[in-house]
């Protein structure tokens, strides 16, 4: 797998970020040996780290036991980073009318990338409800707001980002998947928004409609991803969907995203485990 | 030895080195965006060449990047890896927690913490007093927002139509400790001081008098999470409040730097989506 070089710091930073990384991907609460075995690193140059990131709130330990999870510092990071997208705040009362509306969950998600991350969510009245975490990560091809998204891309934009997957070996699905993905975008891209049924709610779906820029290309998406959606009202969906495009083509500026400046293969990233595969 | 001895004080210098790296990383969890080597000098005295070498291994990472400007410093798309899909986010309580305990040590007083629930403030956490006289704290009690001044703050930061809605819909329910009805009159002399002070005090009159201060935790959308108290026995804490009271407001405009992350309607008080 190609990985983009990134400088070298001094060892004593790299050991301290690396054990931070190492207890922020595991899927249990790893010890000092579980940290010091997976980086080759001594039990005290460990020990030493955690010391530090507990110090500034970036793990903590968990249930009081010899084992660390992220603490507080991570989690409001990455919240400081979510609001730093002003479609994030302007986009909620879209939220709330979608929510109100279908009583379901409603989320937006924003391109980053070849990623698609979720910015933004609202809850609706019903008592069974979808649940996922704002600071969601995955690409693009993976997931409905993140389809929703990639339907609505140049095909030049999907040949560089299959460039940009068979690089760097992150999740390439391989050529005819590819294309057998690219002709059911297609489709998706002539009716104006994407359904998927729901596996859990037999007769149901998902709705992910667009975002789109002036030039028709997706920035963003609204999914409705809850249990008992009826796909029958898409309509006065989608025209709350209009208003908030109106709203982002009135000031693209304010609208465009804090890494619009970067080129999307600049952004590499580790998606979570349990959402890389789709 | 000697050869120890510089180990032990090179861990502690790389240890110092790495604390301010992280230190200036923990500057970005405010709802400000973008910061300069000389702010951030500032805010955190320390030397700019020490925030500068900071930022330099920060960037290194992609944690933090130079804005498009090229001036300023913003954070980077790769604190979106620091996540954990497996373990909770933090919550109301969790947030406040830190604050509340830095409230108690500075005053030895009673802490409190509620949220709204309807026309209810609902005490959700606290740190009682080891002194005698104690502000008794009863976690999942409700009290009705006009009986005292945490619920007033609610009602202060409610817009006018919401306000006016609820005195109407309890303008004859008894006070739950003197049985009287609503003074309409006073309670919105006493809101309109709250939103002119920012905060609300109060004083209430019995066998033992207690005074109390009751400070507005805010969110993304500039509504209310919930509300911290902090009070003891009138002849006891009263005396500390002029001399303190900077020092907890500071302690609760850095918890609302953090607060303000999160959207409270997201859902409702509990602050993880």
């Amino acid at each position: 797998m190609k990985t983009r070089k990134r400088a070298a710091i001094n060892s004593s930073a790299q050991h301290v970020f690396d054990v931070l990384r190492t207890v922020s991907d595991a899927a249990e609460p790893p010890g000092v040996s579980d940290i010091g075995r997976r980086l080759g690193l001594t039990g005290s140059t460990v020990f030493r780290a955690l010391t530090t990131l507990e110090a500034s709130g970036y793990v903590s330990r968990f249930r009081n036991l010899p084992q660390f999870e992220l603490g507080t510092m991570p989690y409001l990071l990455n919240r400081a980073l979510l609001n730093r997208f002003e479609i994030n705040l302007a986009s909620r009362p879209f939220l709330h009318e979608l929510a109100r509306e279908t009583g379901e969950t409603v989320s937006l998600n924003v391109r980053l990338g070849w990623y698609s991350l979720r910015l933004s969510g609202v809850y609706g009245s019903r008592d069974i409800y979808h649940r996922d975490r704002l600071g969601e990560l995955g690409f693009l091809h993976h997931g409905l707001p993140g389809r929703a998204i990639l339907a609505f891309l140049a095909d030049t934009e999907l040949a560089s980002m299959a460039d940009f997957l068979a690089e760097t070996g992150h999740e390439w699905p391989g050529e005819a998947a590819w294309a057998e993905l690219r002709a059911i975008l297609r489709g998706t891209a002539e009716t104006g928004f994407l359904a998927e049924k729901l596996p859990m709610s037999p007769g149901f779906c998902a709705i992910g409609m667009p975002v789109r820029d002036e030039a028709g290309t997706a920035i963003a998406s609204i999914t409705i991803n809850g249990p008992v959606f009826p796909s029958g009202n898409i309509n006065t969906l989608l025209a709350v969907r209009d208003r908030l495009e109106a709203m982002i083509l009135a000031d693209p500026q304010r609208f465009a995203s804090p890494f619009a400046h970067l080129p999307p293969e600049r952004i590499l990233l580790k998606v979570p485990r349990s959402k890389a595969a789709p | 030895m000697d050869q120890i001895n510089h180990a032990v004080l090179d861990n502690r210098e790389q240890n110092k080195a790495m604390a301010r790296i992280l230190t200036v990383l923990s500057s970005f969890a405010s709802s400000r965006a973008e910061f300069g080597i000389s702010e951030l000098s500032q805010h955190l005295g320390m030397t700019k060449n020490m925030v500068f070498r900071a930022i330099k291994t920060l960037v290194e990472q992609d944690y933090v990047m130079r804005d498009p400007s090229g001036q300023r410093y913003q954070l980077g798309f790769r604190v979106l890896e620091l996540q954990n899909v497996t373990s909770p986010e933090p919550t109301f309580r969790t947030l406040c927690a830190p604050a509340m305990q830095q409230i108690h040590e500075l005053t030895g007083e009673t802490v409190s913490l509620t949220v709204r629930a309807l026309d209810y403030s609902v005490f959700i956490d606290g740190i009682e007093t080891r002194k005698p006289g104690v502000w008794r704290l009863q976690i999942g009690a409700l009290r009705p927002l006009h009986a005292n001044s945490t619920g007033h703050v609610y009602l202060a930061f409610a817009d006018d139509a919401a306000l006016s809605d609820y005195i109407a819909r309890h303008e004859h329910d008894p006070a739950p400790q003197s049985g009287e009805s609503l003074n309409e009159t006073a309670l919105r002399e006493d809101i309109a001081a709250i939103r002119k002070r920012g905060y609300a005090t109060s004083v209430r009159q019995g066998m033992l008098p207690m005074a109390s201060l009751a400070f507005p935790i805010w969110d993304a959308e500039h509504n209310l999470h919930g509300v911290i108290s902090v009070g003891g026995p009138k002849e006891r804490f009263e005396p500390l409040v002029a001399g303190l009271l900077p020092s907890i407001t500071g302690i609760i405009e850095t918890l609302c730097q953090r607060t303000r992350l999160y959207a409270a309607s997201a859902a409702s008080s509990e602050i993880t989506l």
